[in-house]
């Protein structure tokens, strides 16, 4: 039971990753990103393929991770600079799949369908499951807790006002004098990089990446958690992606009660509860659970 | 064979069959300003109700159709009503964000009911007929007339109803409109109206070629959107364009990529149409 | 929150089922775990295959239950994404402390929730054809009964040579066989001198028209599917209505009966499959028939049977209820001299004598690595719908 609760603690971890990037891209920077999958997969693979193939140390692996991901957020948020959101969601939901029909098709990289078994996490052929898991989720734990302190000085920076400014009024922040597409590349790269980390992170946690991992579900979950804990604030960011994974596994709770149901019926009921609760929750809390607080200006007390 | 004929004439079929999904896509777009992805889930509504009226009770494929729409139609406007019309004010984003958790409960609510079987249409099938070297099917000529019938329905009811008229004039310019008189929360629920129907009635249209299972409207969903945007979000014309642009790039790609990156067509042509026209091929609520 | 409130209560009184494991061990159910994929892509697979688990438990309890106590089933849903089988696993590893974990299908899902099983010493029974999976460092806490790839294939085109074919074709979806299965082909046509073309298509789309045309230009006199049920079905359709005229051969879960079912029988009329074959004198086959109240039994649901007799014996075998149990009796209950059986309450009874089981999907008889061995094929013929045997290798 304990190495459930630190396993769930972990990927809650990961998920709180994959929202704090999302947060700087969307909650700061208001640039939408259904693409979230394609850039957790680019972190995972990159990290994967080099601890793997290359045999480098994971440290090593991870950074190359984040570096993947971030250029890749950087490239494509530059092609689609002068696209409105709803373009930049649609455009980025292709690029997801496209990263998965890559990592699908192009088997002399990816090893294909079959994924990249092996990954090698920290200390985990000298520790018991539980023990690992433990380590696993201090390691994540504080990473969230580095990503957390990051995206806060972000927030607080200048540069978090400047983004705030260009995501309320791009025409105005651009007569401000700001350098508007700068800061948007920016912001996505630095979303982006959070994002490898996530994928870097779960890679050589599980152990194992395929194409399978990285479908749309996944970045449908990450907007929720996003959504419910409060977007644009860091700690609704945290908030929601534990509450995410406390519902898709509290869920598995409830099939006891519906003996009578087949095997198909209690998954549908299961999902139709996630779905719903989603739903509820946003439509009684539409700002999030923590709405959005300006930071006071750097310098005051409190 | 003529290989290259061949893929145009797939090609033309396909779009016309996306174009009648895309149309509700981008109407609803318009007039509600936020992207519906719950259209996935309604398409699947939509095949399954076309499957209960033809297999359960008999129907022919015209019948059918009517109650794909109906069917798709009324669970839009409810689950409208329910989950997505109260997040509107905070939102495109917000909105579209619900529209995806309501697509999970009402696709596993289909599953509820049906379970995950394939299941087929009760629908005679011929072979191909085969002129000039090049081969079309009795099945796929019937649902390209059915779907440019559907099209030419949509274009006249919006050129010369009232219905229609509003619709445009909400589309155009929301505020001007209210002062005009009309109610744009009646135009809204119309158009959720219209556009789930055609959604779901494009379904059906696709799943005849195929077996239907809840995850038949996911199956096409990328394709819709693609076409919506390279034809320029919320215009229906160029809903139509874009879906002949996605339907016939898709078929003519196995010329020059693997056939496993069919799915990256979409992407490609939305990329390259966007680089030179931002707001897509016709620019947007031009109906 | 609430549900955070109501999540921990839950789990709560979920750890306190489990928990008393130590204390009135005697007394507990035993668990069994199915992770079939109820929901997502192999959701047509899943329901089936885990009511044949819950049929062969059922039958066990019946007749007074695994060494004295209740055998329970547990059953999660992979949702067909390795993600979220993970999270699944653990819970059926780690909260109901399952001695196996039966009825995994896709590759990916198997090869993400190997590591867990074999570091947790939980038993992993498969229906996946990655022939990556068995060679896994996995300690014998693996085993399939589904035929490896290799053998499935080279299977089909010696099929294909003995009907008569000189002009072979391959068209199927990206699997972790795709390649394996046209460079098997492609190495029959070289040796015989014959033809051989090959098309891989994108999984999930509504037509494959123009991937039929494309395929039909070599002309081939005999294509070998390579797909699942819900494109197969969309492929046999496009090749009916394209006039091809030569034969088909595809594998049995990919021509399945949900598909014969959906098809018109003109589409079907002719089509050969093939599977692993039990053996012709077993039981196992009617069984799950009956379980499952069909007269066509899906292969993946006549492994998943097979998965809950070989680990209720196994454990039977070893007088233990955990993973380890398994894995160390389980070649002495599906494989050697002793008797033949075919279900495991027969077994139960007959344990003592030294049993051999043979199930529904075959001989069940497993090398080293937890592949399946000696497995014979039965090649059926469609006609009018409906699928009968036309030859055994």
């Amino acid at each position: 039971m304990l190495s459930y609760f630190l396993a769930n603690l972990t990927f809650a971890g990961i998920y709180a990753l994959l929202a704090l990037g999302l947060n700087v891209i969307w909650g700061m920077a208001g640039m939408i990103n259904l693409g979230l999958a394609g850039f957790f997969a680019l972190g995972a693979y990159a990290s994967s393929i080099a601890t793997v193939y290359l045999e480098f140390p994971i440290v090593l692996g991870v950074s190359l991770g984040v570096m993947v991901a971030a250029t890749a957020g950087g490239v494509l948020s530059q092609l689609s600079l002068n696209l409105r959101g709803d373009y930049l969601a649609i455009v980025t939901l292709g690029f997801g799949e496209l990263i998965r029909l890559i990592a699908t098709n192009e088997t002399w990289l990816t090893n294909g369908s079959d994924g990249i078994s092996g990954v090698p996490g920290p200390f985990r052929s000298s520790l018991t499951p539980l023990a690992f898991n433990a380590v696993a989720c201090a390691l994540v734990i504080s990473t969230v807790l580095v990503a957390w302190f990051i995206s806060e000085r972000i927030r607080k920076a200048p540069f978090g006002r400047a983004l705030r400014a260009i995501r309320d009024d791009e025409m105005a922040a651009a007569v401000a004098g700001k350098p508007v597409r700068l800061y948007k590349i920016q912001a996505f790269a630095i979303g982006s990089a959070l994002l490898g980390l996530a994928g870097a992170a779960y890679a050589h946690f599980n152990s194992y990446v395929a194409p399978d991992i990285f479908r749309p579900l996944l970045t449908i979950y990450i907007f929720f958690a996003l959504t419910a804990g409060g977007t644009g604030n860091t700690l609704g960011a945290v908030f929601g992606a534990v509450l995410v994974i406390a519902l898709l596994e509290g869920t598995r709770f409830i099939e006891p009660f519906f003996e009578s149901l087949s095997g198909v019926q209690a998954a549908s009921i299961r999902e139709i509860v996630i779905g719903a609760t989603l739903i509820f929750v946003m439509r009684f809390r539409p700002k999030g659970i923590f709405a959005e607080r300006p930071p006071r200006p750097l310098g005051t007390s409190d | 064979m003529e290989l290259l004929p061949q893929l145009l004439i797939n090609g033309v079929i396909f779009g016309s069959l996306l174009a009648i999904p895309a149309i509700g896509f981008t109407a609803i777009f318009a007039v509600l300003r936020f992207p519906n992805f719950s259209v996935a889930s309604h398409a699947t509504i939509g095949a399954f109700a076309g499957y209960a009226a033809n297999v359960w009770l008999g129907l022919p494929t015209v019948p059918a159709l009517l109650f794909a729409f109906t069917t798709a139609a009324a669970v839009g406007c409810i689950s409208d009503e329910i989950a997505l019309k109260p997040l509107r004010p905070y939102g495109a984003l917000t909105a579209a964000i619900a529209s995806i958790a309501l697509t999970i409960v009402l696709e596993n609510m289909v599953r509820l009911g049906f379970g995950n079987d394939l299941r087929g249409y009760n629908l005679p099938l011929m072979r191909d007929w085969r002129m000039y070297g090049v081969r079309v099917g009795p099945q796929q000529l019937q649902n390209l007339i059915l779907a440019l019938m559907i099209m030419t329905i949509v274009f006249l009811a919006l050129k010369f109803t009232r219905t229609g008229k509003a619709m445009r004039a909400v589309a155009d310019n929301p505020e001007l409109a209210e002062l005009k008189g009309i109610d744009p929360t009646f135009v809204g629920r119309l158009t959720v109206f219209f556009g789930m129907g055609l959604v779901g009635a494009g379904g059906m249209l696709l799943g005849l070629g195929t077996s239907i299972d809840p995850l038949t409207g996911f199956r096409f969903i990328l394709p819709i959107f693609a076409a919506a945007v390279v034809g320029g979000l919320g215009s229906i014309p160029g809903s139509v364009i874009g879906a002949m642009v996605i339907g016939i790039g898709e078929e003519l790609s196995i010329l020059v990529l693997s056939a496993t990156y069919k799915s990256a067509v979409g992407f490609f042509a939305i990329v390259i149409v966007l680089i030179f026209r931002p707001r897509g091929i016709l620019g947007e609520r031009k109906f | 929150m609430s549900i955070l409130n109501r999540r921990l209560f839950l789990g709560a009184s979920a750890a306190a089922l489990a928990a008393p494991s130590l204390l009135g061990a005697q007394t507990m159910p035993i668990k069994l775990g199915s992770l079939t994929p109820l929901t997502g892509v192999g959701g047509t697979y899943g329901p089936s295959m885990r009511d044949a688990i819950s049929g062969v438990i059922n039958q066990v309890n019946e007749a007074g239950g695994l060494l004295g106590r209740e055998v329970v089933l547990v059953s999660e849903d992979t949702q067909t994404s390795p993600e979220a089988a993970v999270r699944a696993a653990r819970k059926l590893i780690d909260v109901d402390g399952v001695a196996a974990i039966l009825g995994t299908w896709a590759s990916s899902v198997t090869t993400a929730v190997a590591p867990l099983a074999w570091e947790s010493r939980t038993m992993l029974m498969c229906v996946s054809g990655a022939d990556s999976i068995t060679q896994l460092p996995h300690q014998g806490f693996i085993c399939r009964t589904q035929p490896n790839a290799e053998l499935q294939i080279n299977t089909a085109g010696e099929f294909m040579l003995r009907e008569g074919a000189t002009q072979l074709a391959w068209i199927g979806r990206q699997t972790p066989f795709a390649e394996l299965s046209i460079h098997v082909l492609e190495k029959i046509a070289a040796e015989n001198d014959f033809g051989m073309d090959s098309l891989i298509y994108e999984a999930d789309k509504t037509t494959y028209r123009s991937e039929v045309d494309q395929i039909l230009r070599s002309n081939p006199d005999f294509i070998l599917l390579g797909g699942y049920a819900a494109d197969t079905v969309v492929l046999l359709r496009d090749l009916w209505q394209a006039g091809y005229e030569g034969q088909i051969v595809g594998p049995a879960y990919a021509v399945n009966p949900s598909v014969l079912d959906t098809l018109p029988k003109d589409v079907t009329e002719g089509v050969f499959t093939w599977e692993g074959a039990p053996a012709v004198e077993s039981a196992a086959y009617a069984n799950v028939q009956q379980i499952l109240g069909v007269e066509d039994v899906d292969p993946y649901s006549a492994q998943t049977y097979d998965h809950a007799n070989l680990s209720i014996l196994a454990m039977a075998a070893g007088e233990g209820t955990t993973g380890d149990t398994i894995q160390s009796n389980l070649r002495l209950i599906s494989q050697g001299d002793g008797a033949l059986v075919d279900n495991a309450v027969d077994g139960l009874a007959m344990l003592s004598g030294g049993i051999n089981y043979s199930g529904a999907s075959g001989p069940c008889d497993f090398d080293d690595i937890g592949d399946i061995v000696g497995t014979q094929f039965v090649f059926k013929l469609i006609s009018n719908g409906v699928a009968s045997v036309h030859s055994r290798t």
